[in-house]
């Protein structure tokens, strides 16, 4: 079969070339460098969905940040609502790969690549985000939680799109960030990542989630470490609590990258510092945006 | 005594090849095309070692595009190898490695090429793997080559079995003074192997035309190209012409006969032009140009005042599957394992090994790093236990001018506590830092090359010049620099000069951009062309001024006589129509005298020439919890005898180190244990980023050396990275308690060994 | 089966015919002929072949060549305009910013992007925008001093003069 491409204009294009077969390309970061990997050959058939109107933009609606397919990396690191509301959305976009990753990535694309070392993807999840798939036949909403079902893959069908995700914006007095371990400052991809949502109120954590990047075979949440969080005074030893907890739930691999003995120990440096950093912000203290190379040398 | 000053040939310049580097318009091979061209692709072995049984190229051949298909059963039965002769181009009955080449193809396009290696059908007996390279050597281990006795070999090489070469550097008694030394302190540390990693992949062209053959190709070392090229393809030299386009980065990696050979004997069975252009991962994989691991074992007797009394050390070094260029490397790493120290009594061995992994060959400072990285560790050792301050221990045993070295060559002026003493004040050392930070400070050394070379400089009608030379200039600027020596011999501008370079078939033979060595032989055959010009210019103004030849100046483009500057004749006018010229070597300085005679298999390096000596102390940041580790600050002091071009001179410093703070955090190559690279990629195989690169301060210690290169100067390119390895580990010891005994330190090793100290 | 495009590079329309699996790289080396965008890695890691589409940059060896039509795409070639030399250009010659060029092509894309996003760069900033681009050579300090001459504000800083590079011979090697 020789190759096509097309180039959709309008959602409705999109969705008919993709329900004919075509595989989607936004910003091209994750299918054309993968290919060249060798880890899977470009498809036949693709439709660039990068014109496409309908998928772009942030907007605020209902309580909620509905972020089109085509938010870029940079896009969101840029949002205030984001910076402000999610901050650990921004903590993760802000080190994805190079300033080119960050200026053509996006966070659809990003989304459906379904990878465990996905930045955005912790954030993204404790957040509560819903995905809308897109198909000529309709739509469905879907829990980030269970869109993904294993490394690269997802319960989408082959003729759904990404159109959107919405994140809905969490209670006042709560803080979030997204911590990853970073041999390099830049140009890095996730080996080791925790992201925590801590919402504080009159001194006692009264909400929390924590989910775990890199360290399973999807992003997920670790409710132990959560039960051990909540309630608390998110002083250290809760803190402490639940980092051990989250380290204990990690069962990640041995790779170049690291062994699972590291990943596991780190697993509890980086949840201790996702959490003590989300509780900082909670409570009106101020750590920069990325938290990861600011906390560099934290306890 | 050394002196910090600034030379009047030094300050800034802009490189002559710079305006086509800032706007695209240059040309790297891998940018050039030819009507008619085919491309290449490689069949590479599917085992790291295994007998050839069959090779059936029949469907390759027959795919619709495919031009022409080579193996060695195509080609004279010719090995190559610099000290011991054991590779063919491709494959014949064995292959010894994962990059070992089978065959190659030629096509009308690369992916019809990459189609056509798929379908030679290759029939193996596979062998067991050797990829442990301490103990290849053990007594009954399976041999990576077979036939290794009956291979050509340098007369000086001393091989057994897996033990490629064999060398000792000794002086006095080791044993004895050990055993009476006071403090006796033991360590060990491993090397893992990296990469040279030039930013440029690979490219090669090859074009016949008759017998003669043209080839384009990203080498440091043109000339061994050519001589490679012929004596594998069994074709006279003259028939032979290398072009280097520009070169994008070598650091080594680019040395030695690679591909050309190979890639002409596709273009002459396809009878057009044929173009190889390799990916990243080839780069990493194909290329016999790994920096060898090596594993160290140090010994050291000292007196609680300092006095180093006895060195032992035991090298190991993985040489990969074969010797390319790279059979020197055992014993230079054993020059090394002594350091720019005085030591009374020396006993080092060295075993460069083969393995079934690629080759390890010269990348920058070969060997030199890694053995730095572990014995200024071993000197912070050494200090700690005799309860000195390790600057201090340095102080008292680094050499100086009078000073013996380790097979008792007397050194001329050298400024290396110089360098120690001017590094420490800029790091500051001793200061109050936070407790993750800390200062760590290592010394190193490099010698210079000595090596022919030659070069013509001629004058143009309209008084402009044409340099013509053997050099190659790798990206440093060395060549680039010509222009600037040249016209300050004959009073005229750097812009009155263009070089011809790269170019075999143009100049006399150079040993290429390696070993430090382009401005030091590379511009003495330079200067002494421009020389021979000036004299010249000289004779012919001295008729037409009518006066003395020795009340002549040449200045400002002019001829003219000292004092009466309205007597003078243009230089111009004196070129006439463009036939004055020089040519010029000049004398290639000699090894350093020294007492050789205990040493086992001395190839060259047992003395070093005008050495090079190099300072640099790290400032780091090491994150306890994780292992990771920032670099905040490199203070860098050289003596590289007299600086002829600063820019130049400070890019190879801050180069050279950012180069060793990869080399000592984050760059491995990690094998499997068929001896496969596991990260041959970039992702994995962490350079240093734009973010995480340290400030780096550099000065230099300038005097004239003596029995060096033109106008006192010695190499520059090689040693800054030297010590940079060691530096950084002496800092990340002093924060965590202990040695991190394993390079590259990475996070989850400095983790580790932090673990087991109590704080 | 190729399909034909117009690609529009540093302002001018080349009419192509283009796999649709060809990077943008391929396309505008191989198929308009300007090299100096270089191909340096496989994966996005090194930066060599940094172009900037629309204003923004993009690893041009991992975006597909159809998807940049009817996008303005700037390569190297394309920087100083009507000029000789730009600015950051002679920025980077003066303070030896240059050394083996491979890196260079996508360096002054990357520093030109930053640029117009970010007038007054920090040496952090600069630090982090140039960070998807390897270099093996300059150890990148001289680099930065260039990006930093060439912002807003930015100074030479004192030293020897300098020639400028336009006035300097060219070579005749290779």
């Amino acid at each position: 079969m020789t190759a096509t491409f097309v180039s959709a204009t309008t959602l409705e294009e999109a969705l008919s070339a993709v329900a004919a077969g075509a595989r989607a390309v936004a910003g091209g970061t994750d299918l054309v460098v993968g290919a060249r990997q060798g880890k899977a050959a470009l498809p036949d058939a693709i439709v660039a969905i990068d014109r496409v109107e309908a998928l772009r933009g942030i907007a605020n609606v209902d309580g909620a940040l509905v972020l089109g397919a085509l938010v870029t990396h940079e896009a969101l690191v840029a949002d205030t609502t984001v910076r402000e509301r999610l901050t650990a959305i921004a903590d993760a976009s802000a080190i994805v790969g190079s300033h080119a990753t960050r200026a053509q990535g996006t966070i659809g694309g990003n989304v459906m690549n379904a990878s465990p070392a996905m930045d955005a993807g912790g954030p993204l999840l404790c957040f509560g985000a819903t995905v809308t798939l897109r198909s000529t036949a309709g739509e469905r909403s879907i829990d980030l939680a269970d869109l993904w079902t294993a490394p690269g893959r997802t319960i989408a069908t082959p003729d759904e799109l990404l159109t959107s995700v919405r994140v809905p914006l969490p209670a006042a007095g709560t803080g979030s960030a997204y911590v990853r371990l970073e041999y390099r400052r830049q140009m890095e991809i996730a080996v080791v990542g925790a992201t925590a949502v801590v919402t504080v109120v009159e001194g006692q954590i009264t909400d929390v989630r924590i989910a775990i990047t890199a360290l399973s075979p999807t992003i997920r949440r670790i409710p132990e470490a959560e039960a051990a969080l909540v309630g608390t005074d998110g002083g250290d030893a809760a803190v402490a609590a639940a980092a051990a907890a989250t380290a204990a739930a990690s069962t990640p691999i041995s790779d170049v990258r690291g062994s699972a003995t590291y990943r596991t120990a780190m697993a509890e440096v980086m949840a201790r510092r996702a959490v003590a950093s989300a509780i900082t912000r909670a409570t009106g203290g101020s750590v920069p945006i990325p938290a990861s190379p600011a906390l560099h040398g934290a306890k | 005594m050394a002196t910090v000053e600034t030379s009047p040939a030094a300050g800034a310049f802009v490189r002559p090849d710079g305006k086509e580097k800032v706007t695209g318009t240059g040309r790297y091979t891998a940018d050039l095309s030819f009507t008619g061209m085919a491309h290449a692709k490689f069949r590479y072995a599917d085992h790291s070692h295994a007998k050839v049984v069959k090779i059936d190229t029949t469907k390759a051949r027959a795919l619709p595009g495919v031009v022409a298909v080579v193996t060695q059963s195509d080609l004279p039965d010719v090995k190559f190898g610099g000290f011991v002769q054991d590779r063919y181009l491709f494959a014949k009955d064995v292959v010894r490695f994962e990059g070992e080449i089978v065959a190659g193809v030629a096509a009308l396009t690369e992916e019809i090429a990459a189609e056509a290696a798929a379908l030679i059908e290759i029939v193996y007996e596979v062998l067991p793997a050797i990829t442990d390279f301490v103990s290849a050597m053990d007594e009954g281990s399976a041999l990576v080559h077979t036939e290794w006795a009956s291979y050509g070999r340098d007369e000086n090489i001393l091989s057994t079995g897996n033990t490629m070469a064999y060398h000792t550097i000794v002086k006095g008694d080791a044993d004895a003074a050990m055993a009476g030394a006071e403090v006796v302190v033991k360590g060990r540390y491993v090397s893992d192997s990296s990469q040279g990693v030039p930013i440029e992949p690979r490219a090669v062209i090859a074009q016949w035309q008759g017998d003669k053959v043209t080839i384009w190709s990203s080498t440091q070392v043109p000339y061994a190209a050519r001589a490679g090229v012929a004596s594998t393809l069994e074709v006279p030299e003259a028939d032979v012409r290398i072009v280097v386009p520009l070169l994008g980065g070598g650091f080594g990696a680019k040395c030695d006969l690679h591909f050309e050979g190979q890639v002409a004997a596709l273009a002459r069975a396809a009878k057009r032009p044929v173009k190889l252009v390799f990916s990243r991962q080839e780069e990493f994989v194909a290329i016999a140009q790994r920096r060898e691991g090596i594993v160290m074992e140090f010994e050291t007797g000292v007196t609680r005042e300092g006095r180093l009394v006895a060195r032992k050390a035991r090298l190991v070094l993985d040489k990969g599957a074969y010797c390319g260029e790279g059979g020197f490397l055992g014993q230079m790493a054993a020059m090394h394992a002594c350091g720019p120290y005085v030591i009374d009594n020396i006993g080092i061995e060295s075993y460069l090994n083969y393995t079934n992994s690629q080759p390890s060959g010269s990348v920058r400072a070969p060997t030199a790093p890694q053995v730095c990285w572990g014995l200024e560790q071993h000197m912070d050792e050494v200090a700690a236990a005799i309860d000195m301050d390790p600057i201090e221990l340095r102080r008292r045993t680094l050499i100086e001018e009078g000073a013996e070295g380790p097979t008792r060559q007397i050194f001329d002026q050298v400024g290396v506590k110089e360098t120690l003493d001017k590094a420490v004040e800029m790091i500051g050392y001793g200061r109050d830092l936070p407790d993750d930070e800390a200062i760590g400070v290592a010394v190193g050394w490099w010698p210079c090359m000595p090596a022919p070379s030659g070069a013509y400089v001629q004058l143009n009608g309209d008084g402009s010049g044409t340099i013509i030379t053997g050099a190659q200039e790798n990206g440093t600027g060395a060549v680039m620099a010509m222009p600037k020596f040249v016209a300050g011999e004959l009073g005229m501008q750097p812009e009155d000069f263009s070089i011809l370079y790269q170019d075999t078939a143009a100049a006399p033979w150079d040993m290429g951009s390696c070993g430090s060595q382009t401005t030091f032989n590379s511009g003495r055959a330079v200067l002494a062309a421009a020389a021979e010009v000036r004299e010249a210019l000289l004779d012919a103004a001295a008729d037409s001024l009518e006066a003395d030849r020795g009340d002549l100046e040449l200045a400002d483009g002019n001829v003219r006589v000292k004092g009466s500057p309205e007597r003078s004749v243009s230089i111009a006018e004196l070129a006439g129509a463009g036939t004055v010229h020089g040519k010029g070597s000049g004398d290639v300085p000699e090894a350093p005298e020294c007492d050789a005679g205990g040493c086992v298999g001395r190839l060259g390096n047992e003395s070093f020439l005008a050495p090079q000596l190099i300072t640099q102390a790290a400032h780091v940041k090491v994150d306890r919890a994780t292992g990771v580790v920032r670099v905040l600050r490199v203070a860098a002091a050289h003596d590289s005898g007299r600086i002829l071009n600063k820019l130049g001179a400070d890019g190879q410093v801050y180069g050279g180190v950012v180069m060793g703070v990869g080399m000592a955090l984050s760059e491995g190559t990690m094998m499997d244990d068929q001896g496969r690279q596991r990260n041959p990629h970039l992702l994995d195989y962490k350079l240093v980023t734009c973010s995480d690169a340290p400030e780096i301060d550099v000065e230099w210690i300038e005097y004239d050396a003596k029995n060096a290169g033109p106008r006192g100067s010695k190499g520059v390119g090689e040693p800054p990275q030297v010590p940079t390895a060691g530096a950084v580990a002496n800092a990340i010891a002093k924060v965590l308690g202990t040695q991190v005994r394993q390079l590259p330190m990475t996070p989850e090793r400095v983790w580790a060994a932090g673990r087991g100290v109590a704080r | 089966m190729k399909v034909t495009a117009t690609l529009t590079v540093n302002g001018t329309a080349y009419p192509v015919e283009l796999d649709p699996h060809a990077s943008l790289l391929r396309a505008v080396r191989d198929e308009i002929g300007l090299t100096g965008s270089k191909e340096g890695c496989d994966d996005s890691e090194c930066g060599a072949c940094m172009m900037l589409l629309d204003g923004k940059p993009v690893n041009s060896c991992s975006y597909l060549a159809l998807q940049a039509e009817g996008r303005a795409v700037t390569t190297v070639e394309g920087l100083a305009g009507e000029e000789e030399l730009g600015e950051l250009q002679r920025a980077f010659l003066h303070q030896g910013g240059v050394q083996c060029g491979f890196c260079t092509p996508g360096m002054l894309v990357s520093a030109t992007a930053l640029l117009h996003d970010n007038p007054e760069p920090s040496d952090e900033d600069i630090r982090i925008a140039l960070s998807g681009n390897l270099c093996r050579c300059t150890g990148y300090d001289g680099i930065v001093r260039a990006v930093r001459q060439a912002s807003v504000g930015g100074v030479a800083p004192l030293g020897a003069a300098v020639h400028h590079a336009d006035t300097v011979a060219p070579h005749h090697g290779g």
